[in-house]
């Protein structure tokens, strides 16, 4: 094996471990650009990841698998909108409860659809082709994302609710139904990183597949000082990560460690940045209509 | 606690069970069973008999001790959702200990339940440091400890702490010293449940009649006025998050010492999200928590049953919690953390 090879299939690695991350961080970086943080991005990814798996096998069309994957995602998080967004309840504890619905319906369902617990069998998948467009896809979405928050008027409307949503009524935005469509959207975006995970890079179902990527999100969103372009660079740094320890892992360095990793340079940023690294002014407060 | 927030505990418990009973319904009806016979045969398994019964104390010890770590962080304006970690790094130091320390009962008992607090508190502790120093969010901070407590303990029980004569993934048994003793022949029921108890009454006590609790109430309520008061507001969020830790550690501590008699993988289903909602369910005040721990305690045992008699995947418990939790994330209680000193 020449060198070139060995960094070609490094750099792929990359790619292909980055990508879900991506999709779920850029959803989650539209939602807080409207105010509204999303702790069930975990959850919006693995309801994504079974409902492409269940459509996918059910019409042996992985592309249909891949829509069902992404209107799943958007369906819970407008369910999510709803309660956080319409009613205005604690964001951070209905992200908790969107989480451990999403996870118990994946794998509830698993049973009554597939018969066995713990995996379904295996679906037609999207392919080498459809993986290699979902990772360029990731790409795209950040620059379309990045166009639409900073030179659109809806974009300016979503970073008008982040940041004071009082102040943009006033202005004439209605700000529950801009952050009901943030939320929405970003949803699609997470549902779109589960498709990847279940039909993209693999052909099945597994039980707790998504492996804490909407947590890494979470934190990528922040690495990413809430920009789309960010959020992508981060997902990029946590799939570099992820990829090394697949890699060292054959050289024999203990797996957990290296696992870790991401997660503790998140808790290193998380103190570093947040003195310098501004969150939407009303990112996680309830717009309550007045 | 006045009448009418009584009144009000009691409206939202109905609401919470009602949603329950409907979202299990339809749950059960996707799969095609009947929800009466689902629901009787949850019932019956978990209540059904003395051995069952105990099951059903055995998870109600295993989510009170999380659930009264959560509410005490909570009512100081701060989210642990950071219990999972907490209580697995808590019982496999419970279980280290447990299984190295020759000594009577009463000296490896209380040493192995206080290495399980320890370590729960010490995690806890790293997400009040980063808030109380950096004023880094301890949601995402918590949400990132879970992770890597898992890992940490995946790593520690394959490569330092397993079992020399057993599997690499799991601790030596816990010695029978350290065993908590069955306090109801015929069933696995230890006095775990009693120490929960005891707890849910320290807790109480620590909210309503000491210093500390005031200040903790002040600065989850109030903590523009609890900073002008002269409350140091960054030492209470760093003492809320470690003692809400120590409170997990020592529910992972009672799992290994009193079920499993060793750490493996098999330690928590979950608890230390479940416990989120036995807390929000409780209102975040001790006594209705322990009810609630109760009640989801049936929900945990009779699901295995229900599995094997009526055909219903157990998963549907997590579709109820998460349903749960959704319904009463509105509640009034939550609402002073708009209004958070950094």
């Amino acid at each position: 094996m020449n060198v070139t090879s060995v960094l070609f299939a490094f750099v792929a690695l990359t790619l292909i471990k980055a990508t879900p991350i991506a999709y779920a961080a850029l959803g989650g970086t539209l939602a807080e650009r409207a105010g509204v943080v999303v702790i069930g991005l975990e959850g919006m990814m693995a309801i994504g990841a079974f409902a492409s798996v269940v459509v996918s096998n059910a019409t042996g069309s992985p592309l249909a698998g891949a829509l069902a994957g992404i209107a799943a995602g958007a369906l819970l998080a407008a369910l999510y909108a709803l309660v956080a967004v319409r009613f205005g309840v604690d964001q951070i504890v209905a992200g908790t409860g969107i989480n451990l619905l999403a996870i118990g319906i994946a794998a509830y369902g698993l049973t009554v659809v597939f018969h066995q617990a713990g995996a379904s069998h295996e679906v037609p998948a999207l392919g080498t082709n459809g993986e290699i467009v979902l990772v360029a896809l990731a790409f795209a979405c950040a620059a379309a994302l990045h166009l639409i928050i900073t030179r659109t008027p809806w974009g300016l409307h979503v970073r008008a609710c982040g940041e004071d949503p009082h102040v943009a009524r006033i202005a004439g935005i209605d700000p529950m139904r801009t952050r009901f469509l943030a939320v929405t959207i970003g949803g699609a975006l997470a549902g779109l990183g589960g498709v990847y995970l279940a039909i993209g890079e693999l052909n099945l179902y597994v039980d707790g597949m998504t492996a804490g990527r909407g947590f890494i999100a979470l934190a990528a969103i922040i690495f990413g000082r809430w920009t789309p372009f960010g959020a992508l660079g981060a997902a990029l740094f946590f799939g570099f990560f992820a990829s090394l320890q697949v890699t060292l892992q054959r050289a024999g360095i203990p797996s957990e460690l290296m696992q870790a990793l991401p997660y503790l340079a998140a808790l290193v940023a998380l103190a570093g940045f947040a003195g310098r690294a501004k969150a939407p002014a009303a990112d996680g407060v309830a717009y309550d209509g007045s | 606690m006045t009448l009418r927030a009584r009144l009000g505990s009691l409206r939202d418990l109905g609401l919470a069970v009602a949603i329950a009973l409907v979202v299990g319904s339809i749950a059960m009806l996707v799969a095609g069973v009947n929800p009466i016979v689902g629901f009787s045969s949850l019932l019956d398994g978990a209540l059904g008999n003395r051995s069952e019964l105990g099951e059903t104390l055995i998870q109600t010890s295993a989510l009170l001790f999380p659930a009264l770590g959560i509410a005490l962080a909570f009512r100081g304006g701060l989210f642990n959702i950071g219990a999972e970690g907490q209580l697995v790094l808590g019982g496999l130091a419970a279980g280290t200990i447990g299984a190295d320390l020759h000594a009577p009962a009463l000296v490896a008992i209380p040493a192995a339940l206080l290495a399980g607090a320890i370590a729960g508190g010490l995690w806890g502790s790293i997400a009040g440091f980063l808030r109380a120093r950096f004023g880094a969010n301890e949601v995402i901070a918590t949400l990132m400890l879970n992770v890597v407590a898992a890992l940490l303990a995946s790593y520690l029980v394959n490569n330092l702490l397993h079992d020399p004569a057993g599997q690499s993934s799991e601790t030596a048994l816990v010695l029978a010293n350290a065993q908590l003793p069955v306090i109801v022949p015929g069933t696995r029921l230890t006095i775990a449940i009693l120490l929960a108890l005891a707890a849910a009454a320290i807790v109480r006590y620590v909210l309503a009649e000491t210093i500390f609790g005031y200040e903790l109430r002040a600065t989850g309520e109030a903590p523009e006025a609890a900073l002008r008061a002269g409350i140091d507001v960054r030492r209470t969020a760093l003492l809320a998050m470690t003692w809400s830790g120590a409170l997990a550690g020592i529910g992972g501590a009672v799992i290994v010492l009193g079920v499993l008699h060793r750490f493996n993988g098999q330690l928590s289903p979950g608890y230390g999200f479940v416990a989120i909602a036995v807390a929000l369910v409780g209102r975040l005040d001790p006594l209705p928590i322990t009810l609630a721990a109760f009640a989801f305690g049936i929900l945990q045992s009779g699901a295995v049953s229900m599995q094997a008699e009526a055909g219903v995947p157990r998963e549907i418990v997590a579709v109820v919690e998460g349903v749960v939790i959704l319904a009463l994330a509105g509640q009034r209680f939550l609402g002073a953390r708009k209004s958070r000193v950094r």
